[in-house]
Order: C-alpha cells, then sequence, then structure tokens
C-alpha cells in the first residue's frame, strides 16, 4: 500500500475550514480556478513547446470518415482518432442510453499504424459497446451543436466570419456526451500512464482528448467551409477561434467518482485552498497585482453578461452575481478599502461577509489569479495512487473519538426521519447508466451503490456506542463485516479532512449538480448550464489557445473569457502583463 | 461484456468484481478487499475468474459461510468457520490479513476448511504481507506452497501439474518464511514471479479472462437495477433527444 504525505496547514489563520468548504451549497457555486487541470495541461504544453499535426483526414465532402490530430510531447505522441458519421436526428442525445454520435474518438497512446485504425474503425462508433486495447487511453464521442454548426460553415463559405452572438450564445460546435479514461471498456489503465510527468496531475490525459476534439471541431468547420465556398470561403478569425470552446454534457456518473476518491478530493481542495490561504496571507500586495485584480473585475463581469441559461435557479443566481460584482466594483474604488495590510484578506472578508457563495467563489478564483508564482507549485500535489487500506490494528477507542471529532456532521444528521433517507443512487441495466431514484417511487433500493457515507457512518456510531473500547477493530470487522467499507473509509480520510461532502446525500433536498459543478471547476469547466437537479452542460477550453497559438505569449490568460476578445485581463505571470 | 475470451483491464477487475462480491450478499467492504485480491492476481498473470469463480458460486449456494471465528489454543492460532460449512475465502483472506497485521507472525495461523486457497494467498500479496509461506494440501492431496518473499518476488511450488487457481478446499498454514522451509514439498515444481515485470505485462496487454467470465459476468448483474419506462425518462434527469 502506498502512503502519502497529508499536507494541510493547519495552523494558518486563512485556511477555510473543511465545515466551511465542503458543503454542497458551497460546492456548487464553484468556479476554476489557475489551479484546474485545463489550465495545468496548457501551462505545460506551451512551456515544452508540445507540437500538434493533423496526420490524416480521409472524409467525404459532408466530413464523414476519419481522422487523426496528434500531439508530440518531448517524450511521445498521443493521436486522437476521430470517427465522423451522419445521424437521424431523433437519436441525437446527451444520454450515456444514446446508441449514435455524430463524432466518436479514440486517443491512442503513440501513432496508430493502419490495423490500429481499421480495429478502432469497429469498435470506437459503438463506444460503451465495443472493447478497446491497452493501446487506447481515452474514449469520448461529441454531437454538434446543430445551430452553431450549420451557421459557422454557412458564413464562412460565403467568405463572412459567423454571427458572434449566436457562437457566444452556446459556445462550442460540438459537446462531448461522454470522456471515458482509466481502464474502461478495456482502456489502459491509468497505472500504465500515470509515472509519465505529462499525466501525473488529474485527468490530464482525458483533457488532453477534450483538447484535440475541440481542435478537431473548428478544424472541421472550417474544411467544410472551404469544401463547400471554395476560394470565396474563409477561416474563422483568430478571437473567435480562440473563443470557441467544446461543449460538455454531465450527468450522474460524475457523482460518484467524486464520492468514490475521497483521498483524492481531499488533495484537489486542499491544494486550492492552501493556494488562498497564501494569498490572503500576503501583508503587502505584490506589485501590479491589485491592478490586474480591479481589471479583471470588469472583464467578470462581461463573462456573466455572456452566461446566459434557462434554468431559473441559476438565472437568478447569475442575476445577483452581476449585481454584486458591480457593488464590489464600487467598494474597490475607495482605497482605503483595499490600499491597507493584508488586501486580499480584506477583499474576501468584505465578499464573503457581503455576498452570495457564487460571489464568493468567483472572487476566490479572481484572487489567486494574478498569484501563480505564488500558486502554481500546489497543481503538482493534487493526485494521489494511495489505495486505502484496512487498519486492523487500531483500536475502537480511537474509532469512536475519531467518528466523533470528525464526522459529527454524520452522527447528528436524524436518519429516522423519511426526509433523511429519501433518495438512493444506483447502476440501471440501461448501459450501466447511474441514475438516482426515491425511496418508495423507484425500484433498486437493493442494489443502491454504497455512496450513503453520512448513514453508515450513523450506523456504525450506533453500533460502537455498545461495544467494548479495548477490541481490535480486526475483531470487530469479523463480527460485523457490514462496516468494514466505512470503517476503512474513516480511517484514511480523518486526516484528510477535505475527503468529505459533509451534507447528507441522500436527503430529500439534496442536489447531485452541486457535485458535478464542483469537479467541474476543478477540471476547468466554465458556464455552467443546468439542465435539472441532475445534469448540466458546460463550456471547456473556452479561451484557451489553439494548437499555434500555444506559444503566444498569453497561452495561460483565459479565465472568464469574453467573446470576441483574444485574451482574458492582462495577467501578470507571462509576458501579456506589459499591458498591465 | 458477458462473452468469454475478453481482455479486460485491471480496472474493470475492480468495478466487476467488487459488485459481483456483492452480488452473492458478501458485505459491500469485503467485496472491495476481494476485488483487489482479484487485481493481484491478474497482475500476475491468471485469470481472476478461474481464481474465484467458485468462492462466489459456494457463496451464492450457501455451500460456504462468511461467518469467521478466531481461536488460539496450544496448537497455535485458528482461523474457522463456527457453521457446519466451508469457510468462504471471500471472508478469510480479509480476516488473515487483519489477523496478521494485529498479531504478526508470532506462531502461525491456521485457517480451516476453505474453499479457494489462492485468494487468501492473494489478499496477503495484496496488502503487501511478505516473509510468508502459505502451505496447504487440497482436497485432491496436491501440495502447494507459496512463498511471498519480499516487495519483488514470489514463488510458487507445486507437488503437480494441476494449476493452482484450481486447488480447492484445504486447510491453510501460514508461517513466516525463513531459510528452513523455503521449499518443503519433496521434488517439488517451482515458479517464480517477477512482480514488477508481471504487472508490466498486464498493463501493456491487458487481463484475459476465459470460460468463466460470464457467469462472474451474472453475479456483477445482480447490482444492476431493471430500466423501466420511468427511470429511463427521469432517473438520469436529462432528455431523450437533444435538438440543440
Amino acid at each position: 500500500m502506498s502512503s502519502e504525505a497529508v499536507l494541510v496547514d493547519k495552523e494558518s489563520d486563512f485556511m477555510r475550514s473543511p465545515e466551511k468548504v465542503m458543503r454542497l451549497d458551497r460546492m456548487g457555486s464553484s468556479f476554476p480556478t489557475r489551479l484546474s487541470f485545463m489550465r495545468t495541461l496548457i501551462r505545460r504544453m506551451s512551456k515544452e513547446n508540445w507540437k500538434f499535426e493533423r496526420t490524416l483526414r480521409n472524409v467525404d465532402k459532408d466530413g464523414y470518415g476519419v481522422s487523426v490530430y496528434s500531439a508530440i510531447t518531448p517524450h511521445r505522441t498521443y493521436s486522437l482518432i476521430a470517427f465522423t458519421q451522419e445521424i437521424p436526428a431523433d437519436m441525437r442525445t446527451d444520454r450515456v442510453i444514446a446508441e449514435v454520435w455524430d463524432a466518436t474518438f479514440s486517443l491512442f497512446d503513440g501513432v496508430p499504424a493502419q490495423e490500429d485504425i481499421d480495429y478502432l474503425a469497429n469498435n470506437t462508433p459503438l463506444q460503451e459497446g465495443g472493447r478497446y486495447r491497452p493501446s487506447e487511453l481515452v474514449l469520448a464521442r461529441a454531437n454538434k451543436s446543430l445551430r452553431v454548426f450549420e451557421n459557422i460553415i454557412s458564413s464562412l463559405a460565403t467568405g463572412v466570419q459567423p454571427d458572434l452572438e449566436l457562437i457566444s450564445s452556446v459556445g462550442y460546435l460540438m459537446r462531448t456526451t461522454a470522456v471515458y479514461g482509466s481502464g474502461k471498456f478495456g482502456c489502459a489503465d491509468r497505472a500504465k500512464i500515470a509515472d509519465r510527468e505529462e499525466c501525473k496531475p488529474p485527468f490530464q490525459i482525458e483533457l488532453l482528448a477534450v483538447y484535440l476534439i475541440r481542435w478537431f471541431t473548428i478544424d472541421m468547420v472550417e474544411e467544410l467551409a472551404k469544401e463547400r465556398g471554395g476560394e470565396k470561403a474563409v477561416q474563422l478569425d483568430q478571437k473567435t477561434r480562440r473563443f470557441i470552446g467544446v461543449g460538455n454534457s454531465t450527468g450522474l456518473g460524475m457523482a460518484p467518482f467524486l464520492l468514490k476518491h475521497p483521498t483524492l478530493i481531499h488533495n484537489w481542495v486542499v491544494a486550492k485552498e492552501t493556494a488562498l490561504a497564501r494569498v490572503r496571507s500576503i501583508e503587502t500586495a505584490l506589485p501590479g497585482t491589485l491592478e490586474v485584480f480591479l481589471k479583471s473585475l470588469l472583464q467578470v463581469s462581461q463573462h456573466v453578461d455572456e452566461w446566459n441559461v434557462a434554468d431559473e435557479v441559476q438565472s437568478a443566481r447569475i442575476s445577483r452575481l452581476t449585481d454584486e460584482i458591480q457593488a464590489l466594483r464600487m467598494w474597490c474604488e475607495d482605497e482605503s478599502n483595499i490600499c491597507r495590510p493584508y488586501p486580499w484578506n480584506g477583499i474576501y472578508q468584505y465578499v464573503e461577509d457581503n455576498f452570495s457563495l457564487e460571489c464568493q467563489e468567483m472572487i476566490v478564483s479572481l484572487i489567486i489569479e494574478p498569484h501563480g508564482t505564488l500558486v502554481d507549485d500546489l497543481a503538482e500535489t493534487m493526485s494521489t495512487t494511495m489505495i486505502p487500506k484496512f487498519k486492523a490494528d487500531m483500536t475502537l477507542s480511537h474509532l469512536k473519538g475519531v467518528v466523533a471529532d470528525a464526522y459529527n456532521w454524520a452522527t447528528t444528521i436524524d436518519f429516522s426521519l423519511e426526509e433523511s433517507q429519501h433518495h438512493f443512487w444506483y447502476y440501471s441495466e440501461d448501459k450501466l447508466e447511474p441514475r438516482f431514484g426515491s425511496k418508495g417511487v423507484d425500484d433498486g433500493v437493493d442494489q443502491e451503490m454504497p455512496l450513503a457515507i453520512g448513514r453508515d457512518v450513523h450506523d456504525l456510531n450506533e453500533v460502537l456506542q455498545g461495544i467494548d473500547e479495548d477490541m481490535p477493530i480486526g475483531e470487530f470487522a469479523m463480527i460485523h463485516p457490514q462496516f468494514r467499507h466505512i470503517i476503512r473509509r474513516i480511517q484514511n480520510t480523518f486526516e484528510r479532512p477535505y475527503s468529505e461532502v459533509q451534507d447528507n446525500l441522500l436527503s430529500e433536498s439534496m442536489k447531485p449538480l452541486d457535485l458535478l459543478r464542483f469537479k467541474l471547476a476543478f477540471f476547468g469547466a466554465s458556464k455552467f448550464d443546468p439542465k435539472s437537479d441532475l445534469w448540466t452542460r458546460i463550456s471547456m477550453y473556452q479561451g484557451a489557445p489553439l494548437p499555434d497559438q500555444i506559444q503566444k505569449s498569453n497561452h495561460d490568460c483565459w479565465a472568464f473569457p469574453i467573446a470576441g476578445r483574444s485574451q482574458s485581463y492582462p495577467c501578470i505571470n507571462c509576458t501579456c502583463q506589459k499591458a498591465v | 461484456m458477458s462473452k468469454s475470451g475478453l481482455t479486460i483491464s485491471l480496472n474493470e477487475v475492480l468495478f466487476y468484481f467488487t459488485r459481483a462480491g456483492f452480488g452473492v450478499k458478501a458485505p459491500i467492504g469485503v467485496s472491495e478487499d476481494f476485488a483487489r485480491s482479484n487485481i493481484w492476481i491478474a497482475q500476475n498473470g491468471f485469470d481472476p475468474s478461474e481464481c474465484s469463480l467458485l468462492a462466489l458460486d459456494n457463496l451464492d449456494s450457501q455451500k460456504s459461510s462468511l461467518s469467521i471465528q478466531f481461536e488460539k489454543s496450544s496448537d497455535g492460532s485458528r482461523l474457522f468457520c463456527p457453521e457446519d460449512r466451508i469457510l468462504s475465502a471471500i471472508e478469510a483472506s480479509v480476516s488473515c490479513v487483519d489477523w496478521l497485521e494485529f498479531n504478526g507472525l508470532n506462531g502461525g495461523l491456521k485457517v480451516t476448511n476453505v474453499d479457494c486457497p489462492l485468494l487468501v494467498v492473494s489478499a496477503l500479496g495484496a496488502n503487501q504481507c511478505i516473509g510468508i509461506k502459505v502451505s496447504w494440501s487440497d482436497k485432491s492431496n496436491n501440495q502447494y506452497q507459496v512463498n511471498l518473499n519480499d516487495d519483488t518476488k514470489w514463488e510458487i511450488i507445486a507437488s503437480s501439474d494441476v494449476p493452482i487457481e484450481q486447488s480447492s478446499y484445504a486447510d491453510i498454514q501460514i508461517s513466516a518464511l525463513d531459510g528452513t522451509n523455503k521449499a518443503t514439498i519433496k521434488n517439488g515444481k517451482l515458479k517464480t514471479f517477477n512482480i514488477a515485470d508481471e504487472r508490466l505485462k498486464t498493463l501493456n496487454n491487458g487481463v484475459n479472462v476465459g470460460d468463466k467470465w460470464p457467469e462472474i459476468y451474472e453475479y456483477f448483474s445482480r447490482c444492476l437495477v431493471k430500466s423501466s419506462a420511468e427511470s429511463r425518462a427521469s432517473g438520469a434527469g436529462a432528455g431523450l433527444v437533444d435538438t440543440d
């Protein structure tokens, strides 16, 4: 078993507590930061001068066929093999249970031979119905946003740049509906690539696949416009190209992952919270950083203006956020508020005391942003290789103490109330689609996924009260094997206080959407667009440099992008700071 | 996925075997350990379905039991099933590891009437228990000794050609490995495993599962919930058609 040091600066006055951070309502207000995994990947691409090539394009006049896009790192090549096909409109769905997709992808480890492409041609378009090999690292699919896709091709074909407002309203040409890695359907296990430098931070290989998919979608519309318009056709201008992201539709599958990897989640959160604490603890602002922050408030106001969603709850939150950013800008205009010792802590504290969680979390991102030199090293700490171990030599008295100290949030929930155990999570026989059921309404309570952390801790605690404290846990587990999983979890998380969502995940009021947004923000997603309490659409890589822009000085300046702007606000961590 | 002759990943071993254990009503924590043991089996080039199906079948048919007790006598320490049934290796394996962690190897440990001895070995291997000798004589009187030497190497010494994964129903003796007891089976056939090499091979080639895989999948599928029109429409939140 591997073990890892637990890096939490418990003494810092500026660390937010787990009780504050690991609550669903705050988690569901998360925004990406410069430690988000897409940002980390783009910085590496630029630093290591990765090369990108389209090595194959074998498609018909409608763009249907196969293409290969490669990323060449200093040590190896990764190749996205993309298959495109025509599908009936009424079979286009974001759900796992879909059977066909406009485009399907495999990320191949290396340069594929023709026989590899032939093998994948028979499997990748089937997605979960195909089988993959350790040479394939990622499996994914995407559907067109029909209204944007066709509009852009038509415009470019006639030599006209497309309607920026339309692009801004959607944000992407295609929307991925699943991106599978880590051994799914026979693909390579994470252990195969975990030691590679470029794969060490979380989800880098999956996000590389998504990055290449984004490039593929933009390349595809430009090629189809050329096919249709001939010499009249033009390419997208650089600013628009950079603004276009790739969409994603995320459902319940992401939530179980989050709950099943508590150590990993702790590492993500502690890195972000440490970054925030480091910034809040700065006594005198570093030169230029407050100016950058003030400009970023203006930038983010425009970004939020472009964040339009149909969901009424999120719309109201966005509206309030707009007002709060305006109010914060006015507050910051009074220099006495910000030109004082510990200016960042002052700003944070003011926002926490006065504004919504949505605004608080956005400001966390914004005050971390100009401090790359101070926080970017934390990106290296966000992975884990730890396999949780059952520690049979712990005493029951120790376990009882840990439960009392670290799990008070769980032991105080009244699970005798129906609303406290309203929901359960299960896998459907329909392509193993994860679903969220209601007790008394849906079948499957007996096959519930073991994600009821709070309830299981609560039940364990009840039993522990009547047991001899000197009994070793190994003996207790022989008598009560039903608690083995939760004991192991407690043993491996109590020293990692940001591991657990400190809310009842079975409660009637629980919204899986909060978990999804939390995780997606760590990925670097933006423009959260909830479609129900159970799934959301998002944009990824919006504003990020494309392969031919990766060496530009502003490659890392793409937080909170605005349509039609080539870069985000000036950042002091790269040469684009000259604009400050 | 339910077909035989597949190549699967280690992550799939974890996913399917955890739920297969749960499918025969093993507690989820025990099933998680069962799956980790199967990963170790797979990483060492064995077909995990071949090694584990008997244990799942026995538990499902109630031929074996998860009930386990520990006793210490003048003969040494012993884990056994207090019921008149076979001790399931699914439980025996986790209890052995727990016992060793708590007591160390002082005096050795006997595990009585276990259905699948290799599962016990694999739990020890998965938990990096080293410097240990595991030996048994099975219902066909084939003798096996497994030496978990160190972090890099382990070995099997067998009295016959019957593959160790087919060895079943035995009293297992676990003791410290020292210079005097490395090879106690006369004329035994020795096979040595380099852990890192075997693992690398598995990561590069995947895990081959044979004709017993469909039955593993059958147990796994018990954790799946039948889909109804209502759950299909509402259980995942998203619509059935997206024309954006």
